[in-house]
């Protein structure tokens, strides 16, 4: 048996998920989060906020958002005022309020029906369960583009409206809203918009020698004493600059190369592990996000990651995409859907970040919708796919 | 409602354990756990709500039951249940 001792102490310290208890680099946007819901605990009844985060992804955005709540939860409970902060993520619920909704409220219910009423009523629901619970709810929703692209402005209309319609209840429901591209908010009628940009806070990216203060950090929490020298730190420091100061990828990076460390039996994590995660690691398109893409958008992806395998090309047309859909479709036994349903999860991947397009321009007959595959190599992504939908069982 | 009205039907039995051991459902949901048709299961728990042993709340056209953990005998018969399947 080998005598090997990991070079971690706590990987779940390293989690996508994982609220760390010392922000870094976030001090002036927390401390400007906890301004805005002050009256949370000083005041609660008395007015609701809104406010929207913005900034790259791995700027930080969710991790401010939950650690705020966390902080802001605590203090409430030693006030004795029973405020709940639910942090949804829009994309997860497929872009659908009534799913936002139904989760929301099985954080107090969770055996709620869930099938038979509408996004309305869920709503009426959700404010009688606070008024029952004389409870208090600050309700994120991250990656709201997700939300507007599906539904438009109806929802957070809804979501405002719903206090004003109470006059003289106490007012229960607040809101943060996370976005990554702010050219979503212009799909958002003018008084909905002018409601969430009052509140802004913007995430820039991070500096080479923040994120290494923030990887200092997590080495601190996640590996054993002297296992991560000073050199492989300043090398995902620099590579999670190139990629626009992200931090999530530059974590991610340090935990897939303690794990080459690990299978390798190296007492240290060393760049050379870090080159073989670097080969292994998608900047932007992260690999945890394909399973949540329904069945024929996975179908769809895979066919323009077969095209792109056997062309040179940079783009696929609309037309050249729906045709090796079609192939794929044959393959797994399914019928293809129609060219506006196509059309629709060519926007949710476009929005998603896994793929980009671009209308043709000169060279190209008429006018057509051009997709592109730019950030992950096209093989590995069907590879990847292939896997998921065979543990789906197709 | 004499204590075999309550004790002499299956379903009622089976609705005051579902509650008993998840606290709060609807009654589609009741009904599907214990395996009855919807409007018998709506007729036992009137019968087990007249008397007590079991409160809902309404939210619109939505209905959520759960056991009344305020009424002694539902708390004794809770017992009962709790016992009887720790013992079995």
């Amino acid at each position: 048996m080998s005598r090997y001792s990991s070079v971690f102490k706590d990987e779940s310290k390293l989690d996508i998920n994982y609220v760390p208890p010392n922000l870094l680099h976030r001090k002036l946007q927390l401390n400007l989060l906890n301004q805005f819901f002050r009256f949370a605990v000083e005041n609660p009844g008395r007015m609701t906020q809104r406010a929207l985060i913005m900034g790259n992804i791995g700027t930080g955005k969710t991790v401010l958002s939950q650690h705020f709540g966390l902080n802001l939860v605590k203090e409430a409970k030693q006030r004795n005022i029973n405020l709940n902060y639910v942090h949804i993520n829009c994309r997860e619920c497929k872009g659908s309020l009534f799913m936002i909704l139904q989760r929301t409220i099985m954080k107090f219910y969770p055996n709620f029906p869930r099938r038979g009423y509408s996004a309305e009523e869920l709503l009426q629901a959700l404010m009688q369960i606070l008024d029952e619970k004389d409870a208090y709810l600050i309700l994120t929703l991250d990656e709201l583009e997700s939300l507007v692209n599906n539904e438009g402005s109806d929802p957070l209309y809804n979501l405002s409206r719903i206090q004003e319609d109470r006059i003289n209840a106490p007012k229960r429901l607040s809101l943060i809203c996370i976005l990554r591209q702010p050219e979503h908010l212009e799909n958002l009628d003018p008084s909905t918009r002018s409601t969430l940009q009052r509140n802004i806070i913007q995430l820039e990216n991070y500096s080479e020698s923040q994120l290494e203060d923030i990887l200092n950090d997590r080495v601190n929490l996640s590996f054993r004493d002297g296992t991560v020298p000073a050199q492989t730190l300043l090398l995902i420091a620099e590579l999670g600059n190139s990629e626009r100061g992200n931090a999530r990828y530059s974590i991610e990076l340090l935990w897939l190369a303690g794990k080459y460390a690990d299978a390798l039996e190296m007492r240290e994590v060393t760049p050379e592990c870090v080159r073989n995660a670097v080969a292994s690691v998608y900047p932007v398109v992260r690999k945890d996000m394909i399973p949540e893409f329904s069945l024929h958008e996975k179908l769809f992806l895979l066919g323009v990651a077969r095209h792109f395998k056997q062309t040179d090309s940079a783009y696929v047309s609309m037309g050249d995409a729906e045709e090796a859909y079609a192939l794929v479709c044959e393959e797994y036994g399914e019928t293809s859907r129609g060219h506006t349903q196509l059309w629709k999860y060519v926007k949710a991947l476009s929005t998603a970040g896994i793929i980009e397009t671009m209308v043709s321009g000169v060279g190209q007959r008429g006018k057509t919708t051009l997709i592109g595959l730019p950030r992950v190599p096209a093989s590995d992504l069907e590879q990847e796919i292939v896997k998921i939908l065979s543990q789906e069982g197709r | 409602m004499a204590i075999e009205d309550v004790f002499s039907s299956k379903g009622r039995v089976k609705i005051l354990r579902i509650l008993a051991e998840i606290g709060e459902l609807n009654i589609s949901e009741i009904a599907r756990r214990a395996g009855l048709n919807y409007s018998t299961t709506n007729q036992h728990l009137q019968a087990l709500e007249n008397h007590k042993l079991v409160r809902h709340k309404t939210f619109g056209r939505i209905r959520i039951f759960r056991y009344n953990e305020e009424n002694p005998r539902a708390k004794m018969i809770r017992q009962l249940i709790e016992f009887w399947e720790e013992t079995k």
